[in-house]
């Protein structure tokens, strides 16, 4: 559709970019800010240790070896063992899997619905469907979030599909009120009035012309909810209620570890340094977004 | 400005009320039969009729949600299906301590934050610039259960000079600020580097303006400057942020109060989700989204307050 487009007005192609340009375009912007290109690096290596786990870890997340329990770091083993003999290591690196998919997923799930109702609210702005969907949002955003998650997963019982949908739900609101202010903005340009004035659906105008304009800002909020979510997955496996053991989350060896934390200080400390990793590399990353997606900022 | 209070003040009822019709539906989506969810597998049919009649479970779904709204309005937030306690006065003895903790830590952090972040935006280089710089990473980087962890691994299992659990009541004054000191540097610390980041960088913009340049032009000593005439403006976001963080700070304090055991709204509500007591969950859960969303009021409010270059619509 933006060929028909840019044919019958030459010049507007490039106000309708599309979803892959301006992926590249943002990635190739946040390398050049400082601290965009280690956030970068360091959620590259997450990546990694997430697709990999099986052939870089040295043991078996799940092997117990019970004689040699709560080890200290040492050359058997890296980061020392938890209370059934497990290599901290190859968990840490399994929980990788987890914190990622749990991000991904649920940041993944959440911008996608939270913006397409966003806009669809946006493109029929004072209309019924426009009101009912600025309630829903607004009931949803009245819950403290991770309540409301652990209250879900609570009625939906834990398992890692149920974290991902009830932190989803959490967050979808707040897209979806990035996505409606946004399209507000967008609705009144020309290219829009030239996509109706051609007989366009509105359904292709929401999807073909309007959210590839309106990203910019959605996609700064991306990389930090993707930390926000992996806390709160760990924080929900903490409790016992997220992911299953004896599955390796992160919030699973820190329920571990404040069980014995008496015994050993290394099953706390060392899944709380891969969380720091992780909340740090996605605060680097997301920083180098907002500076690369803001005009204003990329001129400093 | 007043039209834009009673606005949003009116709309707060049709989204309470959906607050309350989510509330309702959790438990109504619980899988099976609630009674039976509730009460375990090994409960007598006498018992799970018992609990069905009490709470209108054997009525058709639009008849229990109406029982449900009348009851809330009235203020009666049901019976706990364990205890038999009124939900209402169960959460009546937790609220307080969520509150103190809310308070001191938020307190705690705005002084320090506050204070860190001015004295960094005054001299830019200066060690405690550096130290917003850092504590503001870690406060990304350790999420407050993991702080909380951390706290009670160094105080209480390593140098053990801190209370672990508990909430000190039985020891009078003293034993409850003791009690406090952890839970609030776990729940604040993560505010101090927000909050002094913020006031460093909204500082640094305001003593780069031309009032305070005139303010030098005119020899008024750079103490006062900084002080009165730059800080006063310089804090009004970070006043805002402060609103926002009493609401989050609700949130975030379940895991604190898990951690160190205290006895407050969000404990009482993580330990009725472990006991699958639903009426204390939809209680807890409304008491601490009421909170969250006056919260939120006052911070958009005060925000018009304090910059009245703010436009409502």
């Amino acid at each position: 559709m933006n060929t028909t487009l840019s044919k019958v007005i030459p010049g507007q192609m490039s106000l309708t970019p599309r979803w892959t340009e301006t992926l590249s375009m943002a990635f190739k912007a946040i390398v050049k800010v400082k601290g965009g290109l280690l956030g970068a690096v360091f959620i590259s290596i997450m990546l990694l240790c997430a697709f990999c786990a099986q052939w870089i870890t040295p043991y078996d997340p799940n092997a117990q070896d019970i004689v040699h329990r709560f080890a200290g770091p040492g050359w058997a083993h890296l980061l020392g063992t938890d209370y059934l003999g497990r290599d901290i290591l190859s968990r840490i690196i399994y929980g990788c899997r987890i914190a990622v998919l749990v991000a991904f997923g649920a940041v993944g799930l959440s911008s996608i619905i939270g913006v397409f109702l966003g806009v669809m609210a946006g493109y029929n702005e004072g209309e019924k469907i426009d009101y009912f969907l600025i309630w829903l949002f607004d009931i949803v955003r009245s819950f403290p979030q991770i309540i409301l998650a652990l209250a879900i997963v609570a009625v939906l019982g834990p398992s890692l599909v149920n974290v991902v949908m009830a932190l989803a739900f959490t967050a979808f609101p707040f897209y979806g009120r990035i996505a409606r202010a946004q399209t507000l903005s967008v609705k009144e340009a020309d290219y829009i009035k030239a996509a109706e004035a051609m007989g366009q659906k509105p359904l292709t105008i929401i999807l073909r012309h309007i959210t590839p304009n309106i990203m910019a800002p959605v996609i700064v909020c991306l990389g930090m909810d993707m930390a926000t979510m992996i806390i709160w997955e760990s924080g929900l496996s903490f409790l016992g209620l997220g992911v299953r053991p004896p599955t390796a989350s992160w919030g699973i060896m820190l329920r571990n570890g404040y069980k014995y934390i008496q015994v050993s200080p290394w099953m706390i400390l060392w899944p709380a340094l891969a969380i720091a990793f992780a909340m740090i590399a996605f605060s680097l990353f997301s920083e180098g977004l907002r500076v690369a997606l803001d005009p204003k900022e990329r001129e400093r | 400005m007043l039209k834009y209070i009673i606005k949003r003040v009116l709309w707060m009822i049709p989204t309470l009320i959906g607050v309350l019709i989510i509330l309702f539906c959790l438990t109504y989506m619980l899988p099976g039969d609630p009674a039976t969810a509730m009460l375990g597998p090994r409960a007598t049919p006498e018992l799970v009729a018992a609990l069905n009649t009490r709470l209108h479970l054997d009525e058709s779904m639009p008849v229990r949600l109406g029982y449900y709204l009348f009851g809330v309005v009235k203020g009666d937030l049901g019976t706990s299906v364990w205890s038999g306690h009124k939900v209402s006065s169960l959460i009546f003895t937790a609220l307080p301590h969520t509150v103190l903790l809310a308070i001191c830590s938020l307190g705690m952090a705005a002084v320090i934050g506050i204070f860190m972040g001015a004295f960094g935006a005054v001299r830019q280089n200066s060690v405690i610039s550096r130290i917003v710089t850092i504590v503001s990473l870690v406060g990304v980087a350790v999420p407050d259960f993991v702080a909380a962890l951390l706290l009670m691994l160094l105080f209480c299992v390593k140098f053990p000079i801190l209370p672990a659990i508990g909430a000190g009541t039985e020891d009078g004054i003293t034993g409850i600020a003791v009690h406090l000191i952890l839970p609030a540097t776990a729940l604040g610390i993560g505010w101090v580097g927000y909050l002094s980041r913020l006031t460093r960088e909204s500082m640094v913009e305001v003593l780069d303006s031309d009032y305070i340049r005139t303010a030098r032009a005119f020899a008024i000593p750079q103490r006062l400057i900084a002080n009165v005439y730059a800080l006063k403006n310089a804090i009004i976001p970070t006043i805002t942020v402060i609103g926002l963080g009493v609401g989050k700070l609700l949130g975030g304090a379940v895991f604190v109060e898990i951690i160190f055991n205290r006895p407050g709204l969000g404990k009482l509500i993580v330990d009725a989700v472990y006991a699958r007591d639903f009426p204390v969950v939809q209680g807890g859960i409304l008491v601490a989204t009421i909170f969250f969303v006056l919260a939120n009021l006052l911070a958009d409010i005060s925000y018009g307050f304090v910059n009245p270059q703010i436009q409502y619509e």
